[in-house]
């Protein structure tokens, strides 16, 4: 599954907020990088957690190196916009472009259309690039999406542009882009979930939308947080005989304090356990794709996260 | 009954400060108007309807419960399949056998948001033609629901409506989910500031006309956009916005009399929370602003909070010596008369000290509380049986709130 997964060459990882997203765009961009490929990662959001989560300090516009093998970059609209002029017509990167951009600015406040096919016009840039003897630049993009929402607007962006406008430069330009995102052999989504009931409503969601919409493919769901190892029958009965009073004091005195609340963990680790294993079975009915476990860690989020969950994936998308 | 459940149990019925069952509900019920808001993934949904039923517990009042959510998340939350536009009732007898004793009614709906969008163009275009000429547009069949806060904005005017006529006593919105909750503040003034603007009246020339003779700096983006888009587009874009344009001292007005209703005394706020460290920054921010926008805050939700015997430090330490001595298992084998394998000790250990870490954290952030504001706090126990996507789990919410 992971070697499938790895020889597209966009992955957008999307989902609701707060589902772990930038890391695993990270591990994902790691296992890139550790399966031989030149990796960028792109962060869509202004946040900047993608970059600390690959173990660097913010990055910018122009791509920098952050870990062997993988660069990363920060989408700015208007960055991009003025990159764009610069590459399609010969206006000076860093011209005195203030009413123009003013003026784009304002559309692009109003009507996110622009902006939206700004961020997946430059992915699609990016993914075109070539080094000089001809080999692409990025073997892999992985791209660290917007909100759910968001990233069907940044997908359909080329689509409902191409209706629009049917003339002018903009309209051969959009084509290739919208073939892009649309090509399942080169571009996919991975969708990011947490074990709640409405973390899974939106993830099935967004995966209809997607194919609806979009008519974009999903190659597999993240369910993150999850408490994977059940609880056995042996670790209730140890944490039971422990608090029970033919044992209690004699407990406290060894293990230096009072283990009733372990039953407490162990009630709450057995109710997630279970729970998780039902969003999972709905997740899978309902995304048609495979759907894959991340355990609940409580470290904070990092570089040191980051490989470890790079570690956990290529465990289990062997 | 879990020992998770039997808490919940426990303590439904009597919030942090001791009060008595639907505590919320009872001092709200005066209310005309409830804006539920907070980041998106907190619950926001299941709380707003919870509170919808506490309010209806407490008192003899007709309750509409409004959700502007796309997924139609509330609909799951009731136990309801396709729930619409339309308003519908909750039966009093399901609220009854889910453990609600109602005194009031309690209505379901969702905003349709491109009929909100639609209704509002018939409503502030000056004529029927230039309503029709904006509706049969491309480019507002495109954008009308990702326009500036659009969403919020057919939000606020449909609460604006709903409050004005009068047929529900107390209106409970849950907020659209933004990506920054205060957007649903500004987007009255963003939006008609946005009509308003000077810009707009310089692309809405004839086919950019005004542009090009008022502003001589912006002659290279015309030439641009003639360019990359035909001139066909910019002079569709054109008619858009000019048409748009006739809106605006219509949604000005409107503007107006939604602040006004938001800062009168019938309205309060709801913050709803997490403790996760995003929404509970997002929280913070709202109250600010909602302060700085001398508008009422009334209660705040914390919702998911892990069962305080987490952490208990003693039980830290035994978990601990569990987890990490390799000597214990042969001590629980000798004490308890039967063979404890050693990583059944380790493992029992780890999962107290895994929970502890994220119970700890939680409560950190809850000592920060105090920053949002002297409100009263409402403390939402995670509910880890699945049971809040039913009737009966929303009620058990509405006696902890």
């Amino acid at each position: 599954m992971l070697d499938r997964l790895l020889r597209r060459r966009v992955i957008f990882v999307g989902g609701k907020g707060g589902t772990g997203k930038s890391t695993m765009a990270a591990a994902l961009a790691l296992l890139g990088a550790r399966a031989g490929k030149h990796v960028l990662a792109v962060d869509v959001d202004a946040k900047g957690d993608l970059a600390s989560a690959l173990g660097s300090h913010p990055t910018g516009f122009e791509p920098r190196t952050v870990q062997p093998g993988v660069s990363s970059l920060r989408l700015q609209p208007e960055e991009t916009f003025q990159e764009y002029l610069h590459i399609y017509f010969k206006v000076p990167r860093f011209a005195r472009l203030t009413p123009l951009a003013h003026v784009f600015d304002f559309i692009a406040t109003g009507v996110p259309g622009p902006r939206d096919m700004l961020v997946v016009g430059k992915i699609a840039y990016e993914q075109r690039r070539r080094q000089k003897n001809g080999r692409p630049l990025w073997d892999l993009i992985v791209v660290d999406s917007a909100a759910s929402g968001h990233l069907v607007a940044h997908l359909t962006a080329a689509h409902n542009m191409l209706t629009l406008v049917r003339g002018g430069l903009i309209h051969g330009q959009v084509e290739w882009i919208d073939e892009l995102v649309r090509d399942h052999g080169r571009s996919t989504v991975v969708i990011c979930a947490l074990p709640e009931e409405m973390a899974v409503v939106e993830a099935i969601e967004l995966n209809k939308r997607l194919k609806e919409e979009a008519g974009i493919a999903v190659d597999a769901c993240l369910l993150n947080r999850m408490v994977t190892a059940p609880v056995t029958a042996a670790q209730r009965r140890l944490a039971a005989e422990m608090s029970d009073d033919a044992h209690r004091a004699a407990v406290v005195e060894r293990l230096g304090g009072d283990p009733e609340p372990l039953a407490t963990a162990l009630d709450l680790a057995a109710n997630l356990h279970q729970t998780g294993r039902v969003r999972g079975g709905e997740l899978a009915a309902g995304l048609q794709c495979p759907v894959v476990d991340v355990p609940l860690t409580v470290a904070r989020p990092g570089l040191a996260t980051t490989r470890h969950v790079a570690d956990e994936l290529a465990a289990r998308m062997a | 009954m879990s020992a998770v459940e039997r808490r919940a149990n426990e303590r439904r019925g009597t919030g942090p400060h001791g009060v008595t069952v639907f505590e919320m509900g009872s001092r709200l019920r005066q209310l005309e108007v409830i804006v539920c808001a907070g980041s998106g993934g907190v619950g926001k949904t299941t709380i707003s309807a919870a509170l919808a039923m506490a309010v209806a517990a407490a008192g003899d009042k007709r309750v509409l419960v409004l959700t502007v959510d796309p997924a139609k998340r509330l609909a799951t939350a009731l136990g309801m399949k396709g729930l619409g536009a339309d308003p519908v009732e909750i039966p009093r007898s399901k609220l009854r056998s889910a453990g609600l004793p109602p005194r009031g009614h309690v209505v379901a709906a969702t905003l349709d948001m491109k009929s909100a969008w639609d209704r509002l163009i018939e409503r502030y275009a000056p004529d029927a033609r230039t309503a029709e000429r904006i509706l049969r547009n491309r480019f507002y069949q495109q954008i009308s629901d990702a326009f500036v806060g659009s969403q919020e904005y057919a939000a606020m005017d449909t609460l604006y409506e709903l409050h004005q006529e009068g047929e529900y006593d107390c209106l409970i919105v849950d907020t659209p989910p933004s990506r920054n909750a205060l957007d649903f503040l500004e987007a009255p003034n963003r939006l008609s500031d946005y009509v308003g603007a000077r810009l707009l009246s310089w692309l809405a020339g004839p086919s950019g006309l005004g542009l090009r003779a008022m502003n001589f700096a912006a002659a290279p983006f015309l030439r641009l956009a003639d360019r990359l888009l035909g001139g066909e587009v910019l002079a569709e874009v054109g008619d858009f916005v000019r048409q748009l344009q006739q809106l605006y001292g219509g949604v000005q007005r409107r503007a107006r009399d939604v602040y006004r209703l938001l800062r009168s005394p019938a309205v309060g706020f709801v913050v709803v929370t997490s403790l996760d460290p995003a929404p509970f920054r997002e929280a913070e921010f709202f109250a600010t602003k909602l302060h700085e926008f001398t508008m009422p805050l009334r209660g705040i939700v914390v919702n998911r909070v892990l069962p305080d015997q987490l952490r208990d430090q003693g039980a830290v330490q035994a978990a601990t010596v569990l987890e990490e001595d390799g000597g214990v298992a042969t001590w629980l084998t000798h004490e308890l008369g039967h063979k404890v394998a050693a990583d059944t000790a380790h493992s029992v250990g780890a999962v107290y000290n895994t929970f502890h870490t994220l119970a700890d954290r939680d409560a950190r952030q809850l000592a920060r509380l105090h920053r949002l504001g002297d409100v009263p706090v409402s403390r939402i126990p995670l509910f880890t049986d699945d049971d809040v996507s039913e009737l009966q789990g929303l009620v058990r919410i509405a006696g902890l709130l």
